[in-house]
């Protein structure tokens, strides 16, 4: 047996298959909930709305720019 | 079709119709768990996986082309998804505090696997994914490649990286495939 068989061989041992068919219960509905659900601002987002908001506040001739690039 | 899916109801997935995306759900939720479950290996994070990778492919339904293999590119989000959650992971193993509860000590063969199992997860989640569907379940390279839409010589490349790394770490704990 050649070294990647044997690791191979090794690693299948270790972490044997998990042979699940389907889901355990209907998901659907964990999808439409989710869908109904409002997207949550992350953190980049508040981030990048923060450092605009600042920059026009400290270099208001840059809302042109801004603009043209956001 | 790619799939032998009417296109219509492609395109009505596109433009955000439920009932469509219900119909595709039903129709690929099966094939698409089992990708996830060979990935995450646990069968509750799989569930969790799952929702997020059609919640995934709802929001993103835009970007679908209704003449490509709807299977295909499901797939891909689940491979992503996929890894997300073995990010997720790695970082919530590496939180743990040092008063966290330590199981009893395991039989000697057991504790082997175990040391193995927890050297492989703690590879690089862009590696393990591409060792759990490469070495553990043997999946074609051409295979693994689509599902997480990279060329060939990069899973290749992956895979030698993750081997290489494995066996350092087992080295270390005194094993030697």
């Amino acid at each position: 047996m050649t070294d990647d068989r044997q690791l191979s061989h090794l690693l299948r041992t270790a972490l044997p298959s998990v042979d699940v068919p389907e889901p355990s219960r209907d998901l659907w509905p964990d999808i439409v909930q989710r869908a109904g659900t409002r997207e949550r601002l992350s953190a980049a987002d508040v981030s990048v709305a923060a450092i605009v908001v600042i920059a026009l506040l400290l270099f208001p001739q840059w809302f042109w720019f801004l603009a043209y690039h956001l | 079709m790619p799939d032998g899916l009417d296109g219509e109801l492609l395109e009505r997935f596109v433009q955000g119709d439920q009932a469509a995306f219900e119909s595709l759900f039903r129709q690929f939720e099966a094939d698409v768990y089992r990708w996830i479950v060979r990935i995450v290996r646990d069968r509750s994070a799989a569930d969790d996986v799952l929702v997020e990778a059609f919640w995934r492919a709802y929001r993103g339904r835009a970007r679908f082309d209704p003449t490509r293999s709807f299977g295909a590119w499901m797939r891909r989000i689940a491979s992503n998804a996929a890894l997300d959650h073995l990010r997720a992971a790695r970082t919530r193993a590496g939180w743990r505090t040092a008063d966290d509860r330590i199981p009893s000590a395991p039989p000697p063969d057991r504790a082997i696997e175990e040391s193995i199992a927890q050297a492989f997860r703690s590879l690089p989640p862009r590696l393990q994914i591409v060792a759990t569907l490469a070495l553990v379940e043997e999946q074609p390279y051409a295979e693994i490649a689509e599902a997480l839409d990279l060329p060939v010589g990069t899973i290749k490349s992956r895979v030698f990286r993750a081997t290489r790394l494995l066996r350092k770490k087992l080295a270390r704990l005194g094993i030697t495939p």
